[in-house]
């Protein structure tokens, strides 16, 4: 039986559902030696800005229990370098790239977006917003409903490509934000971004991150993304992207049947290189197994 | 502990490393990086050696481990020191199990450059803490110990031995290579400062992926801003690096 991979999400069309997560994929090529791009739904890359970023001082990462925290700071190239001297490479991948942006004001958002309408090979933007806005007292875009709307219109307005708006998880109820975004224009949300947490080394009393708080990714959170991306689903009508701790095609699988179009792999790729290769073909597997055909007929087919 | 890998390894470099966990558990959950010790072929097969000192979570699970368990190591990785083609003195100061890379690098040396004298500094905490001791003398022509407590050797810091030598390693044809606790390469480097001396060092940050990817191991250079020490290191010219 061939199998039926493909999945349309707002515009978008993707071999498979799998894709690499923002910040844990860099620009593509350091994963060349390990697997095939080629064979991705999607590449998601670094988070770009108007002007390139230094980041946090180090020490940027620490483990945790089944995850870990990191406090990179948006260290990036910048949107010029990239289509520069990344695209390029990138262009020759027979697989979509999304570019991941962020700024520290709504005019930032704007630039880079329009920076990226004349960018060859670029099939999506994936809009982060869980950054603070400097212009608002530091208040993060995404955690505010009007914030978030209003940044999401900003660059629904300018660019040509799908938008994908990607969630924070740091929110009382983020089914209100969901659908604010949703209202404001966003083709695709994505969710969710890491978990603010903080960790101390209790021998010197101080922070183990130079930051002192980070973004707690890997499977310590998958359950709570599980649960804001069930949730999501159900409250907006736009397709959803799961992101969360996945770290095999068993993880993946259970966010389709919540109902999410597609994933995206995060902190596993830092365990195994490879390792979206091998969900790509243990999904396969799983829908070979169970008389699947078409991935679209495992989407959204909870049963509660 | 050695550890079977693929015959990529072969053409490891001395100073670059690998990165290795559990096959079959998240347990530690990210991979822990290593410099190689060694690389052997046997019978078509190639091994890997590392050196390790038991220090957290993840050495203390490795260091429970029978013949025969399975790990995932990801390598050669990262940029190796560079070796001259002559040269006559290479001299090793090494910290504790710093001396895994530096006994690694003292093999292909004695093998490549010939006519070198090797000679290595080796400081530890203790006597017991010397790991790696008999196979760098049986490579380096002369090696000189020193403890923190006394218990072998010169008592002190290896930085302050090395130092009081240091007049006789200030020509061209002399290579310094380092590797051991940040505050020692630190003491190293305020010794050298503004000496025409060759020198490089092996650094280590904390690490998730070992490629590049992450951004998560970086370092403070003087003319480069941050850089990765996966990728642009471990291994970087002693005056590149920012120890303030
Ligand atoms: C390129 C490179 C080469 C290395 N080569 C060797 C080697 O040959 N032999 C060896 O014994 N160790 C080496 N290390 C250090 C080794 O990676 C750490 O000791 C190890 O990761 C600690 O894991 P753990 O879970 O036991 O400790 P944890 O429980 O994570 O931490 C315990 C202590 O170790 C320190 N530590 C944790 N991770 C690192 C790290 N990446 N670098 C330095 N200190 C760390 C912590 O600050 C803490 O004090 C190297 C590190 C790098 C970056
Ligand atoms: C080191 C690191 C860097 C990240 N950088 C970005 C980024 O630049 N932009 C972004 O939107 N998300 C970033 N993320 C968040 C991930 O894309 C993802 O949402 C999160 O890690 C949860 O997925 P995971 O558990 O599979 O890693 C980063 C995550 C990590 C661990
Ligand atoms: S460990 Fe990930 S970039 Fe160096």
């Amino acid at each position: 039986m061939k199998l039926k991979m493909g999945v349309d999400i707002g515009g978008l069309t993707l071999k498979n559902p799998v894709m690499t997560a923002s910040g844990t994929f860099g620009y593509g090529e350091e994963y060349s030696d390990y697997l095939d791009l080629n064979r991705l739904g999607a590449i998601i890359v670094k988070g770009l800005s108007l002007e390139p970023r230094d980041g946090n001082q180090p020490p940027r990462i620490i483990e945790t229990a089944s995850g870990m925290l990191n406090a990179v700071g948006l260290q990036n190239v910048g949107v010029r370098a990239f289509i520069d001297d990344k695209l390029p490479w990138l262009r020759g991948i027979d697989s979509a790239i999304i570019a991941n942006i962020f700024g520290e004001t709504i005019e930032d958002y704007v630039k880079v977006a329009e920076i990226l309408n004349d960018a060859e090979g670029v099939a999506a933007l994936e809009v982060n917003i869980s950054c603070p806005n400097v212009k608002r007292g530091g208040i993060t875009f995404g955690s505010d409903p009007a914030l978030a709307g209003e940044v999401t219109r900003a660059v629904k307005d300018v660019s040509h490509l799908p938008v994908i708006v990607k969630l924070t998880p740091n929110v009382t109820d983020i089914t209100q934000i969901a659908r604010v975004v949703e209202a404001a224009g966003a083709d695709v949300l994505s969710l969710i971004n890491t978990i603010t947490g903080m960790s101390v080394d209790i021998e010197k009393r101080v922070p183990h991150l130079e930051n002192v708080t980070g973004g707690l990714s890997g499977p310590a959170i998958k359950p709570v993304a599980l649960r804001m991306v069930w949730e999501v689903v159900n409250a907006v009508s736009i397709p959803v992207i799961g992101v969360g701790g996945i770290m095999n095609a068993r993880d993946a699988l259970e966010f389709l049947i919540v109902g999410a179009k597609a994933v995206q792999v995060g902190t596993a790729n830092f365990l195994n290189p490879g390792v979206t290769a091998d969900i790509i073909d243990d999904m396969e597997k799983y829908m070979s197994e169970k008389g699947i055909g078409d991935i679209n007929d495992l989407i959204g087919t909870l049963k509660i | 502990m050695v550890l079977k890998a693929s015959a990529s390894f072969r053409e490891s470099l001395p100073g670059q490393f690998v990165m290795v966990r559990m096959t079959d558990s998240n347990a530690p959950f990210l991979s822990r990086p290593f410099s190689i010790y060694s690389v052997r072929s046997r019978g078509g097969d190639t091994f890997v050696e590392i050196l390790y000192k038991v220090v957290g979570k993840g050495t203390d699970i490795f260091s429970r481990l029978r013949e025969g368990d399975a790990m995932n190591v990801l390598g050669p990785l990262g940029r190796g020191f560079d070796v001259p083609s002559t040269c006559k003195k290479i001299v090793l100061i090494a910290g504790g199990v710093g001396v895994a890379p530096l006994s690694f690098l003292a093999e292909r040396c004695e093998k490549e450059i010939s006519g070198a004298e090797i000679i290595c500094y080796m400081g530890a905490g203790s006597s017991k803490a010397l790991a790696g001791l008999d196979r760098i003398e049986g490579i380096c022509s002369v090696v000189k110990i020193s403890t923190d407590d006394g218990s072998r050797g010169h008592p002190g810091l290896v930085t302050e031995f090395f130092g009081h030598d240091m007049e006789l390693y200030a020509d061209n044809d002399s290579r310094i290579y380092s590797c051991g606790p940040t505050q020692m390469l630190r003491s190293l480097h305020k010794l050298l400062k503004d000496r025409p001396v060759a020198c490089q060092v092996s650094l280590e940050e904390r690490m998730a992926c070992g490629i590049g990817a992450c951004l998560g191991c970086v370092v403070k250079t003087k003319s480069d801003g941050l850089v990765r020490v996966c990728k642009e290191g471990p291994v970087f010219d002693i005056n590149s690096v920012d120890f303030s």
